[in-house]
């Protein structure tokens, strides 16, 4: 990460933008404990309060760490009902990044999210549809299975 | 823009960063070596 993503302009530029970001050694404790770190490298986004529901473990280059920080940031947008927010990051994401790790999952939560406040469910079979084609190998396909017809 | 990342080593101060800015906290644990 130091070596080839961190010194990266896109992803320097983009970590200031929208993040505070905070380097703890992988033994400094109790955050390492409290984080269950067995293996670097190890990232989080954390909310306001230090609370996450987005990590991962292992490298990512710089073109897999901007949209791994703009899915993160709209699943805390969607998990505290900011739905146009979310939208709206991972409309931005999946423009620029629709090849990336986690672009399968980005078509879903947008899918969830435009349900959410559309309550139409043309938006999960729109949401079926696309990622059997375009994304068929993910588990996120698999997953939105349910919506193929409705 | 500088391609160098000012990074926090406290949580305190991220946390406190955190609610002044408005952002969310990128937190790596490395291997410092």
């Amino acid at each position: 990460m130091d070596a080839v993503t961190y010194p990266n302009d896109k992803v320097a530029a983009h970590v200031h933008e929208h993040c505070i970001p905070l380097r703890i050694g992988h033994e400094d404790q109790p955050l390492a404990g409290q984080f269950k770190v067995k293996w670097t490298p190890r990232l989080f986004l954390l909310d306001q309060n230090g609370n996450s529901d987005h990590d991962v473990m292992g490298f990512l280059p710089p073109d897999e760490l901007v949209p791994f920080i703009q899915l993160a940031r709209a699943k805390q947008a969607f998990h505290n009902d900011r739905l146009d927010e979310a939208t709206a990051i991972l409309d931005e994401m999946l423009i620029e990044s629709s090849a990336s790790g986690s672009a399968a999952e980005a078509v879903f939560l947008h899918g969830v999210s435009d349900f959410k406040k559309n309550h139409d469910p043309k938006a999960l079979k729109a949401v079926y549809r696309l990622l059997k084609f375009d994304y068929a190998q993910s588990a996120w396909a698999r997953r939105a299975f349910p919506y193929w017809n409705l | 823009m500088s391609s160098e990342i000012r990074w926090e080593n406290s949580m305190e101060a991220a946390l406190a960063r955190a609610k002044q800015e408005d952002k969310p906290i990128l937190l790596d644990f490395y291997n410092p070596g």
